[in-house]
């Protein structure tokens, strides 16, 4: 069992930008009984003044110092130029001015020692660590940061170790901007990851989840587009999933033929929020709410 | 909560009104004495489960498994329930009055589940008795595995589940249906189908067996 929560807020760029990140730390702490392993988000549509924002953990296969001093060399010498760099224990915050292409500062990234790549955005950051998200807020302050929109994990772990790197979201690597929950297991995990990784997409972790990601991106690199992908996922994915997709310009869910795993919507003229459960949009929202159940087999998307 | 119900109803008072609820979960479980309870507001998952006897009202939606396993009483919901409403219900009535999601009344084994509106996936999936009527439309693989009981649908079925199959009401059965539907203050007559099962996937007449030993 995990916990899924999305929130985002219609034409925010114009209207100005929405408490995405305390909201979604809201909605996450109201289901941490569905999963208080570890946690995280993606916090979308931040104001920023670089070109790119690229989050790293450093795995302390070597001390992270060293980690987090070469990532910034490595950056640099793919021609990056450093605006902004924030480290918090074993994690690095960079914000980087590029105009190079991102799948090749990724791939340089990846051969650093000790460096793990939660996220390369345009707009948006991947957030995570072990613990609930109340004890992930206070390190990481989700709570200031303001967005467009945003998707949120607590992960109760059935299939692989816990961890920061194994917490949700993962990043569709080298998409910038796509991110991942998801609540359930995938049964052809192991097959399709041998598969794709022949084909050389990257792996960062034993996690299945990590698996809509890379499917993801793999769609998105033949051309695709978000919703077309997600309705392919419904049946190329087998087992037990609803997941959450945020992009640069929005976010959509997918589930499973089975309705295995529960959401709720909720929308409204000005904002989409959905969690796996209605308690979480109730975190937010105080109102009784109008709200609907998304069957099997649907995919649904939206624009900030 | 529970224990300050349970407590209440004990001390002789009937009637009981929850404010508030925002949606949280387990509210209302395992009374087991006559009593009628309003909620007034939405509800999280297995709210007025296992009881037996009271009538519970609750103006709002609910999350999953909404009366698993009621044995006796009634409960009545104004608006949408998640999936698996009155799992493993054993008696009494249940009402819907928006739709449901998937595998409502799963594993039935009595009562009446009425909906006013639609039902997802796998509606009435193993239920071995009761009753489930859905006005509106159910979806694919309705009455899946189901050993005894009816379901009757008012509008389309997305698909029969294996061992299902359609048998015709009759006028009675259709004139019943109406009247049931007109006291819970639902307009129209739907031409129900009626789905039960074909009974080709289990064996009720093979004994295990210890049993056929002890014949």
């Amino acid at each position: 069992m995990c916990g899924i929560a999305g929130i985002m807020y219609k034409r925010s760029r114009s209207r100005g930008l929405a408490p995405v990140g305390d909201q979604l730390v809201k909605m996450l702490e109201t289901m941490v009984h569905r999963g208080h392993d570890s946690a995280g988000v993606t916090v979308a549509g931040e104001s920023l003044k670089s070109d790119l924002l690229i989050r790293i953990w450093a795995d302390e296969s070597v001390p992270a110092e060293a980690t987090i001093s070469l990532a910034k060399e490595t950056v640099m010498r793919a021609g990056g130029a450093i605006v902004s760099a924030e480290t918090q224990d074993s994690y690095l915050r960079l914000a980087v001015n590029y105009e190079g292409d991102v799948p090749r500062l990724a791939e340089a990234l990846l051969q650093t020692p000790g460096v793990v790549l939660h996220s390369i955005g345009e707009t948006s950051e991947v957030i995570k660590d072990v613990g609930t998200p109340v004890v992930m807020d206070a390190r990481h302050g989700i709570s200031k940061i303001s967005g467009t929109h945003g998707v949120g994990h607590v992960r109760m772990a059935t299939e692989s170790k816990i961890d920061i790197s194994h917490a949700h979201p993962f990043w569709a690597y080298p998409f910038t901007d796509v991110t991942v929950v998801h609540n359930g297991q995938l049964t052809n995990y192991h097959g399709m990851k041998r598969e794709y990784e022949s084909q050389g997409h990257h792996f960062q972790t034993e996690n299945d989840s990590e698996l809509i990601a890379v499917y993801l991106a793999d769609k998105l690199a033949l051309g695709v587009d978000l919703n077309t992908a997600l309705e392919a996922s419904l049946d190329d994915l087998d087992g037990t999933f609803t997941y959450l997709v945020s992009t640069r310009d929005g976010m959509g869910y997918a589930k499973d033929r089975w309705s295995a795993k529960p959401l709720v919507l909720m929308e409204t003229d000005s904002v989409v929020a959905l969690a796996s459960e209605e308690v979480a949009l109730r975190s937010v929202f105080t109102e009784e709410l109008d709200r609907t159940e998304p069957q099997e087999h649907e995919v649904m998307t939206w624009s900030a | 909560m529970n224990r300050s119900i349970k407590a209440a109803v004990a001390e002789g008072v009937d009637d009981i009104v929850i404010k508030n609820p925002a949606a949280r979960h387990n509210i209302a479980v395992g009374i087991r004495q006559s009593c009628k309870i309003m909620i007034e507001g939405s509800v999280g998952y297995y709210t007025a489960s296992q009881l037996d006897g009271p009538e519970v009202s609750i103006v709002g939606n609910a999350g999953w498994a909404l009366g698993e396993n009621l044995m006796s009483g009634k409960i009545t919901l104004s608006k949408n329930a998640g999936a698996s409403v009155g799992a493993s219900m054993r008696g009494g009535e249940m009402f819907v009055g928006g739709s449901a999601g998937a595998r409502a009344g799963i594993s039935m084994k009595g009562g009446t589940l009425l909906i006013a509106g639609d039902s997802g996936f796998l509606t009435g999936f193993m239920m071995q008795k009761g009753r489930i009527i859905v006005c509106g439309s159910v979806g694919d693989a309705a009455g899946d595995s189901m050993y005894e009981g009816t379901i009757y649908v008012g509008a389309d079925v997305g698909s029969l589940g294996a061992d299902a199959k359609y048998e015709e009401p009759t006028e009675d059965e259709l004139i019943e249906l109406w009247a049931e539907l007109q006291r819970s203050g639902i307009d129209g007559k739907p031409r129900f189908r009626k789905i039960v099962s074909q009974k080709k996937l289990y064996h009720y007449d093979t004994l295990e067996r210890l049993e056929r030993t002890l014949i």
